[in-house]
């Protein structure tokens, strides 16, 4: 790389020409004609066009105009079971989850794995696990055991393992070696080496994932809901399949309301954690 | 320094030094309680008729025994080849929906962000656009569809792609705008000092600064939406997601095992480019792994 400056002499007082631009690399090139391409084929793969934003738009205010919340639809005894089920749905999934996905993660971490053949199959595990949406589990679980809360938890629990592991077999991977190899020395076995020297290290941030997971989990038990995993998004479908727009408007702010309030609190936790 | 600090060899006599006291347990054992107060709670209130938890042993594996066979069975047969090519087409679909909502997200969310960074913009300004971003990200993909885009647009692809996007822009905006407050400063006094104008430090100093990373943010997002995209599909948005309640809908569960792998493997190889190009990005080294915020959902 020479540098194509023109001239250098400051002495004279001549003007330095701006060095050329550098050309762009044939990645950023490639790059860019991918992006463009996938871009085309995407849009006509779906029928992406921008008319219906223009004529639809003006649609839009008469079909918001019957979305005036119906509060008194929050205060029916079936809506405040469904708020409190999502609620302890979320509470159970993430404790179960979270405590499963701790032992995949120390499988799947190359620091406690405890050989070369585990680790790889408990990775392939993780991300299988992680690449079934969850709705997709929700589907699957509803179908197993019928519609209702405990599906929908299960279908949760995969769901909250795929999340934690992953992140908590990062954080593992990258914890101090010296307490490992001082349990080593001094003895330790395996299960005594995650003890004391592996999950101290990493536990802030694993709570931490555990939080997360919880704020996640609000708002996938609505989606898991809607399939039939009980839950205040099985309430959204059947006013949804009645057309009873008003009452959706109050659950879904309501539900808004409480996610926030929610997010606040675990976020205001995990900041205290890490 | 004084040299009577308690680490010194205890007092004569003793030939050991004391050990130091444990760490007090108050609030790990405070804590614990908690949990399981809640826990409990939330087990007894809970409305899941657990009689149905005998299911998962004495139903599920004759389930999974019926997918297995849908996936065993020779995929070149006649039906059998018709069902991975729907799952396939299903997912290529939901690819699309995904990419192009992603865009959308990316075109909504990079303005808005340097207007949430507090070394770019007023703080009124921030604080304004922090709150908005903060509401996005309470509203679940699904609301926005259903409360929203369908009724507006329509159940469709496009309907599915605006509501991911819009669904996107809360966390991407906030992912890049902490990108952009922890650029370097040098690079902005030098474009400052020769007299660039406030547009012109945000082009050639900080843009060239947070771009890569702010790239591998909307990737990243690109992967999560393809997985948000199925529950739009299962409203009626198409892709993946429609295919997959129509099978349970008629428990065709050979179909459904079928459909199960097939998300699983194109979503695993098309996460793999993804991370690659990432890596890539930031690193100009695919053989780095690059670390993944924590928080992306």
């Amino acid at each position: 790389m020479t540098a194509p400056t023109q001239a250098h002499d400051g002495a004279t007082g001549a003007i330095t020409r701006a060095p050329r631009k550098p050309a762009p690399t044939a990645f950023t090139v490639i790059g860019l004609a991918a992006v463009l391409l996938i871009t085309l084929w995407a849009g006509a793969g779906i029928d992406f066009t921008l008319a219906p934003l223009i004529h639809d738009l003006t649609r839009g205010e008469e079909v918001l105009r019957q979305f005036v919340p119906n509060w008194s639809f929050l205060g029916r005894d079936a809506v405040i079971t469904a708020s409190l089920t999502t609620l302890y749905m979320a509470i159970i999934s993430s404790v179960i989850g979270c405590a499963v996905a701790m032992v995949v993660a120390l499988l799947a971490s190359k620091v406690s794995a405890p050989n070369a053949v585990v680790y790889q199959v408990a990775k392939a595990v993780m991300s299988a696990v992680r690449s079934l949406p969850d709705v997709a589990y929700g589907l699957l679980f509803v179908a197993f055991v019928g519609t209702g809360a405990l599906g929908g938890m299960a279908a949760l629990i995969m769901f909250n393992i795929g999340v934690a592991a992953k992140l908590t077999a990062e954080s593992i991977d990258a914890v101090d070696p010296g307490p490992i190899e001082a349990v080593e020395a001094a003895g330790g076995n395996r299960i005594q080496r995650a003890f004391t020297a592996i999950i101290p290290q990493v536990a802030p941030n694993y709570f931490s994932y555990c939080f997360y997971v919880f704020e996640l989990n609000l708002r996938a038990s609505l989606v898991i809901g809607v399939v039939g995993g009980g839950g205040i998004g099985q309430t959204i479908m059947t006013e949804l399949a009645r057309f009873n727009y008003d009452n959706i408007s109050a659950v879904i702010v309501l539900f808004i309301v409480v996610v926030f309030v929610l997010d606040r609190v675990s976020r205001a936790i995990r900041r205290r954690l890490t | 320094m004084t040299v009577d600090t308690p680490i010194t060899p205890a007092p004569a006599g003793a030939g050991k030094p004391a050990r130091p006291a444990p760490p007090s347990k108050v609030r790990k054992t405070v804590g614990m309680l908690l949990l399981a107060a809640v826990l409990l709670l939330a087990f007894t209130q809970v409305d899941a008729r657990w009689e149905r938890l005998p299911a998962f042993i004495t139903e599920a594996p004759g389930y999974v025994a019926l997918m297995t066979q849908g996936v065993l069975s020779n995929p070149v047969v006649d039906p059998n080849a018709d069902y991975w090519l729907a799952a396939i087409n299903a997912m290529i679909e939901s690819i699309q929906m995904a990419w192009i909502g992603t865009l959308i997200g990316a075109a909504i969310s990079f303005p808005l962000s340097f207007l949430a960074a507090s070394n770019i913009a007023p703080a009124p300004v921030v604080f304004v656009t922090r709150q908005v971003l903060n509401i996005i990200r309470a509203i679940p993909e699904l609301i926005l569809a259903v409360a929203v885009m369908m009724p507006i647009f329509g159940f469709g692809p496009l309907a599915g792609a605006i509501a991911l996007g819009v669904g996107s822009v809360g966390t991407l905006g906030k992912l890049s705008s902490e990108a952009i407050e922890s650029v370097d400063t040098g690079p902005i006094e030098a474009v400052s000092a020769s007299g660039a104008r406030k547009m012109q430090v945000l082009r050639w100093a900080v843009v060239p600064q947070v771009l890569p990373e702010i790239v591998a943010f909307w990737l990243y997002r690109f992967e999560i939406n393809i997985r948000a995209g199925a529950i739009l599909g299962a409203l009626g948005a198409g892709g993946i997601g429609s295919l997959l309640s129509a099978l349970f809908n008629v428990r065709a569960w050979d179909r459904i095992g079928i459909t199960l792998v097939t998300i699983i493997v194109i979503t695993i190889i098309v996460d793999q480019i993804s991370a690659r190009v990432r890596s890539r990005i930031i690193f100009g080294d695919t053989k780095v792994r690059v670390m993944e915020p924590a928080e992306v959902h």
